[in-house]
């Protein structure tokens, strides 16, 4: 055999330990210190008022009882659709369309509210596709989208899928040799149930909830559109009109701190339960498994999905149809340009340095939660996950809005924030993204990695980059499409005058401009599923690497 | 010389202690018996600083290497499996074992070129481990093992589970080793493969 002297031990680069702790404590200190800034400047101003006082206002035991209902049904009904979906695509694991499906489901995660509503009102509105045809049987149905049909049929549109897509991920991390035993002995409907599916869902549960609740607690643009009047009205969509219309910065801070508090305590509630690992489950591999099935459920799961797959795909229909022809009509360069390129340059402006700045806090906070033995400096990274959970943010945006008031002179520094504040919105989501990858790789892959040296930006260039680049570049899709898509923050401290692409939107729905609408929300999700494409094709892995893990390195190791 | 001297290990939760005391002449072969669970993958984990121990002292020449961590230590593991990454191909895997950063010398590069020659796996460098057999994948491991010119490996049932033909061939690269002068510590369930390859057993 050749020989080869052992090298003389060069240090990898950045190979001390502190690099993986030092910078993710930092960014996560850093935008602890933003938040309690603003949270700060809130409860000095709320400090001075009467919330005694105000607490008798009728109208504000409206908002509050209002938003808390909302919440409370949302939860519920996206859950009674998600759990028998999630079982269902969990039992059917091949099928034409599954992915297709999947990718679906996490593309209501990402579609912008503003979009996702103009759609809806094109199926389910006055003038709407369901609705017309329901003209047709019932003529006198009452039905009205606006009010709190619509916002629960939006709410659910949008949490049902991603409910289901995080239940499917639990069911599908049952081990296989336990799915093997139920499938040997038979096991279908309660008892599959209570062996199988339960103990694998019941860890995730109150995670999903709490999670689908905070994001129906604090939905803006589904109320500011579908609510329909001061009778549906919620705490955020207050707090802006306190701060944008009547100027009482009192009330906002208020009602913000309300908001706070009844976030703060459902996620304090869910840490205490130790389940913040629960909620984001690594993806695993499923390996088939045939169950056995009792007679008829073969067409109902059929049905299901048929029913569920159209709830989803209908609205996406409106759009593109009704926006292809404000796109691209007879004239060669349609006036609607005008408006939505200069909007679409904002758009990206704000947007990119979001996503950015997500992923790279992501990774460092992961890095340094990972490194750090000590269990307070490992909650400090962990913590700024969750942050935009608890302090939702458009509360951290009119906590910022009030300490900044006075300076907040031209709107560029108004997207500078706008900017900070939509990243840190999309962090726990594009945790949720490079967790799982990022601890999926073994103890024993770690183990010959450190025998062989392989330490700081050797480990991060051969181990983790080679498996990330995908998580990675879909984890930037992800928080850059959440910005784009931002209407709360940006009503907030942006202009109308220089809109970007979801307040042009929301403009135009205003003004029943409905075709330039449709125009416009196709062009947004046009642009987005561009952003997608772009990125995927970006992470597909190098020659000579795999991402995926070969066949034979799945999790049960096949002996020869 | 490796020695171990009063290596006592204990799992957190577990109230039996493990007690390890030993040494192994250079470029003599020490097979560890005992049925699965008496401890001999902790031991090889213990002396590849995989784990840490509770008390007690692991020499070399003379040396305390105990609290080095896994990268400076004299030593190479070789497990039944999982040894490669699998996410990266052949040549890249045992260049990883060469240097940690990929910054192969040209000499280095040929070294491994040659290596997988006469192992057999010429022209197997660019695919990934899920692409070889079980017999190949162990091949490379031990390629990359001997490649990296420790003085000790470690050897995890390194021919479990393979066929005839890639044991013998794993049996007679570890026989050259040994006859270079490399010590080895070998945990095998295998009659056979302790005959063949050790000088002296411990019991367990």
């Amino acid at each position: 055999m050749a020989a080869n002297q052992p090298q003389p031990l060069r240090p990898a680069p950045f190979s001390a330990p502190a690099w993986q702790l030092a910078p993710g404590l930092i960014i996560a200190l850093a935008l602890i210190g933003l938040v309690l800034l603003g949270l700060g400047a809130l409860l000095h101003t709320a400090g001075t008022l009467e919330f005694e006082e105000l607490w008798q206002s009728r109208y504000l035991r409206g908002v509050v009882w209002f938003t808390v209902w909302q919440a409370v049904l949302s939860v519920f009904l996206s859950l009674l659709i998600a759990l028998p979906v999630a079982m269902t695509l969990a039992r059917l694991s091949h099928f034409p369309g599954r992915s297709l499906l999947l990718r679906l489901m996490e593309l209501s995660l990402v579609l912008p509210t503003i979009v996702a509503v103009s759609g809806i009102i094109g199926v389910y509105g006055r003038q709407g596709w369901l609705t017309s045809l329901l003209n047709g049987w019932l003529p006198d149905h009452g039905w009205s989208l606006y009010g709190l049909n619509g916002i629960l049929l939006a709410h659910v549109f949008f949490n049902a899928p991603l409910a289901a897509r995080i239940l499917l991920q639990a069911l599908e991390s049952v081990p296989a040799p336990r799915l093997r035993v139920a499938s040997q002995l038979g096991l279908s409907g309660w008892w599959l149930w209570r062996t199988v599916r339960w103990p694998a869902l019941r860890p995730v549960l109150p995670g999903v909830s709490a999670l689908v609740f905070t994001l129906c607690f604090t939905s803006f643009a589904i109320i500011m559109t579908l609510g329909g009047g001061p009778r549906a009205t919620t705490l955020e969509v207050a707090i802006y009109q306190a701060l944008r219309f009547e100027f009482d910065f009192g009330q906002a801070a208020i009602l913000a701190t309300i908001q706070l508090v009844i976030c703060g305590s459902l996620w304090w509630l869910v840490f205490r339960k130790r389940l913040e690992s629960s909620l984001l489950p690594d993806r695993r591999f499923a390996e088939p498994v045939s169950l056995k099935d009792s007679p008829g459920q073969g067409l109902g799961r059929v049905l299901l999905l048929g029913i569920f797959s159209a709830f989803l795909t209908l609205p996406l229909l409106a759009i593109a149809l009704r926006g292809l022809p404000a796109l691209w009509p007879a004239s060669p360069m349609p006036s609607i340009y005008g408006q939505l390129l200069p909007a679409t340059g904002r758009s990206l402006l704000i947007a990119v340095p979001a996503g950015l700045g997500a992923v790279v806090a992501s990774l460092f906070t992961l890095a340094a939660a990972n490194k750090s033995g000590n269990r307070i400096l490992a909650a400090i990274p962990v913590t700024t996950g969750y942050l935009p959970l608890i302090v939702p943010p458009l509360v951290l945006g009119t906590g910022l809005f009030l300490l900044l008031r006075p300076q907040l002179g031209n709107g560029a520094q108004g997207w500078v924030l706008v900017s900070l504040i939509n990243g840190l919105m999309a962090i726990p989501f594009v945790l949720q993204v490079l967790r799982g990858p990022l601890n999926a790789i073994d103890k024993n892959t770690l183990n010959q990695a450190d025998q062989l040296g392989i330490l700081g930006w050797y480990r991060w260039r051969w181990l983790y980059w080679p498996r990330l680049r995908r998580p990675i570049a879909l984890g930037l899709a992800y928080g850059i499409a959440l910005s784009l898509g931002d209407f709360g923050v940006i009503a907030l401290f942006g202009s109308p005058g220089q809109p970007t692409l979801p307040v042009l939107l929301y403009q135009q729905l205003g003004s029943y401009r409905i075709s330039e609408a449709a125009g416009t929300g196709l062009w947004l999700l046009v642009l987005l599923v561009t952003l997608f494409a772009l990125l995927s094709r970006v992470a597909r892995p190098a020659p000579g690497t795999n991402t995926e893990p070969a066949p034979a390195a799945a999790p049960e190791p096949r002996h020869a | 010389m490796l020695e171990l001297r009063n290596l006592c290990f204990q799992y957190p939760d577990q109230s039996e202690e493990w007690r390890f005391h030993f040494s192994v002449a250079a470029g003599h072969c020490l097979a560890v018996r005992g049925a699965s669970g008496t401890g001999k993958s902790t031991l090889l984990n213990l002396v590849a600083g995989f784990r840490a121990p509770k008390s007690g002292e692991i020499l070399w020449n003379n040396q305390a290497i105990h609290n080095l961590p896994a990268w400076e230590r004299p030593v190479t593991s070789v497990f039944q499996e999982h040894n490669l990454f699998e996410h990266l191909d052949v040549f890249t895997n045992i260049g990883l074992g060469l240097h940690p950063g990929m910054k192969l010398s040209p000499e280095q590069k040929s070294a491994i070129e040659q290596g997988l020659e006469q192992t057999g796996l010429g022209g197997f460098g660019a695919r990934l481990p899920g692409e070889l057999s079980g017999g190949q994948r162990q091949r490379a491991a031990l390629l990359r093992a001997i490649l990296r010119r420790k003085p000790v490996l470690l050897l995890d049932e390194p021919m479990t589970g393979l066929d005839p033909d890639a044991r013998a061939i794993i049996r007679d690269l570890l026989v050259q080793e040994k006859a270079s002068g490399i010590t080895l510590i070998l945990a095998s369930h295998d009659e056979e493969d302790r005959k063949i390859l050790a000088d002296s057993n411990w019991n367990l």
